[in-house]
């Protein structure tokens, strides 16, 4: 049996977790059932958000190499052969420490004996097991910001106040100021050697409520009225969001800048669909709190094996039998109604099932409910072959080679999502351009051996960490140099700085 | 005075061959051999584990050529982990204090702090003739070799031994002559300067053609000069125009200058017409910064355009820059359109003549 603890920082201070005392009746639970104790691995975290995809533990397989899938969704069963092993080689319980408390040891028995005997389980899957990236959260993800107006009417509040602090990366006019002083010391030269472009672009991917573009083109506008050359007069900001409802928003808070600003509807994970015509050419691509909200998937290292952490949406039973109670559906239907609230939103959901859901407001009741009782199974399939594992369209699992060799087991974010758009978006910029990016980075591949980093649930949305080593290798295989510093306003803060240049 | 003049081949090309097709040299790296390389400098494999497999690499590198139809080919420069760090790392006096990478394709860095050996003190070389020597046992094609140029070796290199940069430029050049003698003494009769870095600095252009004329100061040898914008990691290092080149390169040797013009456009085409460029030109038709293939009908029809102002017998045909970051099919493909492209104006001007 291995006892993996990851937050270990709080084991020491002030008010440090009574480690032993959260995992004595996990041991206890274990001592008292049948399962292969050797074969067991208790990874204990602190999950720091207050609603997440986890219960206080959960159960989670090894499978094997060559496992095949059972008659029931894809639940493990035995390899085809006889003789060989079980699909499942290991087991691992997952503690939340942050919620341990009397009830674990009844929960991790309950957990083993549902294991045991599978139809047992009140738990209502909600889709088929596979990589966390195709998981239904993301379409809720998707969802919320798209019908984001319905879900700020049922809760009485903008989506920023729902971020922690209160609002996404700051906008400090000051930081501002510097930025587009650099950027005409860089036009300044190209001029001065005829390479200066008629256009000048400037890139910003999530625009939230068009505060960062109204501070930045404001700023502009001074600047350049102090400089030699009226840089104003050939700039083109491009604001691009996949939600409309938020690039209407932000289009009202620019538009005193005319047609200096244009609004794309803009496929975070492949910006280059849209913006394929600014290839080479975009002097600052802006991206803040948007690549923590991209779909991802998760890969492990466990006994110099790698791993895909596969996952199941589920509700718990008692939840889906309430649900099901408050709108008049029996439980069953319920995944046909939340595939449905997926498809059509509330507004059409109400349309289409009246019976249930009366108006809009009983949709986006519905929708909150579900959200709320969520949450997700998961399992660690074998990957065989890093090099099949495709990460996007244009990346293959050997780029994660280094970091689940780096030493031990590990567990870590791919960040598919962020991935592909960081990677679509680097031919974007200029020679002499510059990305800059504020989102939720780890910073150090070995904070995932001593830290929980998502995936959360912030409001209607997900919250994922980026890995951020890996962004910074796939940065540096593009000819990128990549920095992740302290968000300079609030240095303390989670929220830290990305920067990618062209190196030479 | 060009090599050409000098008693090397006419147009650096196979006897009788109108348009003839070649690489600019480096052809595409795997994933898989870009790992097994990155194994080699986190010393998971052995250097002789490296060099089979490097030579396993080349031969089917100079297959996917010829299967292609290639004119000219090259060993795809599969030994070199990049532009510089080849040659860098086997000059002598050049000092590379850290020769571990996390990455094969990372550039060393390298330090000059004492001026640089003369050839004449030089023992086996720097290696390159070897290398020609075991491509030339594997194919029956004209075989061209590469020497990335002086000035852009230079650029890479932290220099404390000679008061005036153009002195170091100077004398890497003379190292570079010695190795193109060696070549030439190989058997090696088509020879290539790359000057990756020059569009970077143009304002250098003089030093760079002197630099050049010393490296190709060895008779029988037929010399291109390549310069693009930069190819590192499949991206343009540097914008602008080729107009910076003139007149400084007439003053050069060479017998032929190879450009970039698929991904730029043929807009520099001009320059040749205006400064009378009576020489070679390699015409760049494949944009290898992009897994997309062209078609043979898209080259055909820049090489059609490129012929308003280069006549036939002066024209070579080959992509902008090295293959090296493109997938090794869409190499091969590629390659393959760029034949047919080529083959299809060829026969054009069979059938007017």
């Amino acid at each position: 049996m291995r006892i993996d603890v990851r937050p270990v920082s709080r084991l020491r201070g002030q008010d440090p977790i009574d480690l032993l005392g959260a995992l004595t009746p996990v041991i206890e639970a274990l001592q008292a059932s049948d399962a292969d104790l050797s074969k067991v691995r208790i990874v204990c975290d602190w999950v720091q958000y207050r609603a997440s995809f986890r219960a206080a533990a959960d159960y989670r397989p090894v499978l094997a190499a060559g496992w095949r899938a059972g008659p029931d969704q894809g639940d493990p069963a035995w390899l085809p052969d006889d003789g060989l092993p079980a699909a499942e080689t290991a087991f691992e319980l997952a503690v939340d420490l942050r919620r341990a408390g009397p009830d674990l040891g009844a929960l991790v028995t309950r957990l083993l004996a549902e294991h045991a005997a599978p139809a047992s389980s009140a738990q209502l899957p909600l889709e088929p097991w596979g990589p966390g990236s195709a998981s239904c959260i993301w379409r809720f993800n998707t969802l919320y910001w798209q019908a984001l107006s319905f879900w700020e009417q049922a809760t009485g509040r903008e989506y920023e106040r729902a971020l922690p602090g209160g609002e996404s990366a700051a906008r400090d006019s000051g930081a501002v100021r510097e930025l587009i002083l650099e950027l005409f010391k860089i036009w300044d030269d190209l001029d001065a050697r005829g390479a200066l472009p008629a256009e000048l672009y400037v890139v910003e991917l999530g625009v939230g409520n068009g505060s960062q573009a109204r501070t930045w083109l404001d700023e502009f506008v001074t600047l350049s009225g102090m400089h030699s050359r009226d840089y104003y007069r050939r700039l083109h900001y491009l604001m691009g969001d996949y939600s409309p409802h938020v690039l209407g928003r932000a289009s009202k808070a620019v538009a005193h800048h005319g047609d200096r600003v244009n609004a794309l509807v803009v496929d975070a994970t492949r910006p280059a669909v849209s913006l394929g015509f600014l290839r080479g050419k975009s002097f600052l691509v802006y991206i803040s709190n948007v690549y923590d909200n991209l779909p991802g998937d998760e890969v492990a290292s466990i006994g110099g094996r790698s791993y895909q952490v596969e996952v199941r949406a589920f509700l718990p039973g008692k939840d889906a039998r309430r649900i099901a109670r408050r709108f008049a559906a029996p439980v069953r239907r319920l995944p046909d109604l939340v595939d449905k609230l997926l498809r059509l939103g509330p507004e059409l959901l109400c349309e289409a099932l009246p019976q249930h859901f009366g108006d809009p407001g009983r949709a986006v009741a519905f929708w909150r409910e579900i959200w709320s009782a969520l949450r997700l199974q998961e399992r660690y399939v074998p990957l065989e072959g890093l090099d099949l594992y495709q990460i996007g369209p244009d990346l293959t699992g050997a780029a994660l080679r280094s970091q689940l060799e780096s030493g031990g087991d590990i567990r870590m974010h791919v960040n598919n999502g962020a991935l592909n758009s960081f990677a679509d978006t680097l031919p974007l910029l200029h020679p002499f351009g510059r990305l800059l990016c504020h989102d939720l980075f780890v910073t150090d591949i070995r904070d995932y051996g001593s830290g929980f980093y998502g995936p959360g649930k912030y409001d209607g949305s997900v919250v994922n960490w980026v890995n951020g080593p890996l962004l910074r290798h796939v940065g540096s295989r593009a000819g990128f140099d990549v920095r992740i510093s302290p968000f300079a306003q609030r240095p303390a803060a989670n929220v830290k700085t990305l920067t990618a240049v062209v190196r030479e | 005075m060009t090599a050409a003049a000098r008693g090397g081949p006419a147009a650096g090309r196979p006897a009788g061959t109108l348009l003839p097709t070649t690489v600019i040299g480096s052809y595409a790296v795997p994933e898989w051999l870009g790992q097994l390389k990155n194994d080699y400098c986190q010393r998971r494999i052995s250097k002789s584990y490296l060099d089979e497999i490097h030579e396993m690499a080349i031969k089917a590198a100079i297959l996917d050529q010829e299967r292609a139809g290639i004119d000219i080919v090259s060993d795809g420069e599969l030994r070199r982990d990049n532009d510089i760090d080849y040659l860098l790392a086997r000059i002598p006096g050049v000092e590379i204090p850290q020769r571990a990478k996390a990455d094969y394709f990372d550039y060393y860095e390298a330090e000059v702090a004492h001026p640089l050996p003369e050839p004449a003190d030089l023992g086996l070389g720097l290696g390159l003739a070897g290398d020609f020597r075991f491509t030339r046992q594997l194919t029956d094609m004209p075989v061209k070799v590469s020497i990335t140029g002086p000035f852009s070796l230079s650029r890479r290199i932290r220099n404390t031994a000679y008061a005036d940069p153009a002195d170091l430029v100077r004398a890497l050049a003379r190292l570079l002559n010695a190795e193109a003698a060696e070549l030439a003494r190989a058997g090696a009769r088509l020879l290539q300067v790359d000057e990756p870095f020059l569009a970077g600095y143009p304002e250098d252009i003089a030093l760079a053609v002197e630099a050049i004329n010393i490296v190709t100061d060895v008779p029988g040898v037929h010399w291109t000069l390549h310069v693009c914008y930069g190819n590192r990691y499949a991206r343009p290092l540097w914008a602008g125009h080729y107009d910076f080149l003139f007149p400084a390169v007439q003053d050069t040797t060479v017998d032929q200058l190879a450009l970039e013009f698929a991904r730029k456009g043929d807009e520099d085409l001009r320059l040749l017409e205006k400064y009378q460029w009576d020489r070679g030109l390699g015409l760049g038709v494949i944009d290898v910064k992009t897994d997309q293939v062209e078609s043979p009908a898209q080259v055909a029809t820049r090489i059609r355009r490129a012929l308003r102002f280069v006549p036939p017998e002066m024209l070579s045909v080959n992509p902008d820059c090295g293959l090296r970051h493109v997938r090794p099919e869409a190499a091969r493909a590629k390659l393959s359109a760029m034949v047919a492209g080529a083959a299809e104006v060829r026969a054009e001007l069979a059938g007017h003549r």
